[in-house]
């Protein structure tokens, strides 16, 4: 009886072994379609945030223009006030999506990718920073404007 | 064009080309204040609403992330260099306070009023700077 049970065990694991051998010789553990498939999927996160970025960064240089502008009146700093709010909303917008990003982060996906990213979110929040000096803080600092007018006749 | 800097600057300037992580800084000023007219270097961000001296803060994109804060007296064709920081690293911030702005404004123009600058030439190479009193 037990002689019958050994025999049967082997069989089984007889053609356990032989199945696997098989399949193991008709797919390879790499199997190209699916790792390309895998790359192709890590290249277009890539574009994506190369995309997003290089977007992050013609803003800034577009709101770094706007301290060219000369004498703005009330209406236009009122406008201003309002770009910065808006400019505050999409920086805590990038953080959130950057920090959804952290799993990504971790396993070494991307990495200079999400690098260039989070330095174009940091320029963004010093833009809107520098924006609000240069049209609120700056000229309500007592000499300030003085040294400009000094500056002028030099 | 002829390119001064204050004290700050000097000192700022030394303290970080001779930290590895920053020895980028000299390259980065070279490529961008040198040899460059004034239009080319009116980009940035302009904080004092100046058409004949723009006070300019410009991030540098090289590897340091510089933040350079510089002074362009247009008629005179003149730049004088006021302070320079890294974003990044153990001596990168992330800004300079506004009083310290309006602190570098006006010592660049008491500087320039009793000449107490450095001028800044470059070696034959091209490739190092050099701080003359003036």
């Amino acid at each position: 009886m037990e002689c019958l049970s050994v025999k049967s065990e082997i069989s089984d694991t007889f053609r356990s072994v032989r199945d696997f051998s098989f399949h193991a010789k008709k797919e390879s553990l790499y199997d190209e379609e699916k790792i390309n498939a895998f790359l192709d999927t890590i290249l277009e996160f890539k574009l994506i945030l190369e995309k997003k970025t290089m977007t992050i960064n013609n803003v800034i240089e577009k709101i770094e223009k706007l301290t060219w502008y000369n004498n703005l009146d009330d209406e236009s700093l009122m406008l201003i006030n309002d770009l910065i709010s808006s400019i505050k909303d999409l920086h805590s917008t990038l953080i959130r999506q950057y920090v959804s990003l952290n799993i990504i982060r971790s396993k070494g996906i991307a990495k200079e990718e999400l690098k260039k990213f989070k330095i174009a979110i940091d320029d963004l929040k010093e833009t809107y920073q520098d924006l609000e000096s240069v049209f609120f803080f700056l000229p309500e600092i007592p000499n300030f404007k003085e040294t400009t007018t000094l500056l002028s006749v030099i | 064009m002829k390119v001064f800097c204050l004290e700050e600057f000097k000192l700022e300037f030394e303290k970080l080309r001779n930290k590895k992580s920053y020895k980028s800084i000299e390259k980065d000023i070279i490529d961008y204040f040198f040899g460059k007219s004034v239009e080319e270097l009116s980009s940035g961000t302009r904080l004092n609403n100046s058409i004949d001296a723009p006070y300019i803060k410009k991030r540098l994109n090289g590897r340091g992330g510089f933040r350079c804060y510089f002074l362009l007296v247009i008629k005179d064709e003149n730049l004088y260099l006021m302070f320079v920081h890294p974003k990044t690293g153990t001596l990168g911030s992330d800004n300079i306070t506004d009083e310290s702005k309006a602190y570098l404004y006006r010592k660049v123009y008491e500087c320039i009023e009793n000449e107490s600058l450095y001028l800044l030439e470059l070696n034959t190479e091209n490739d190092s700077i050099n701080f003359k009193k003036v």
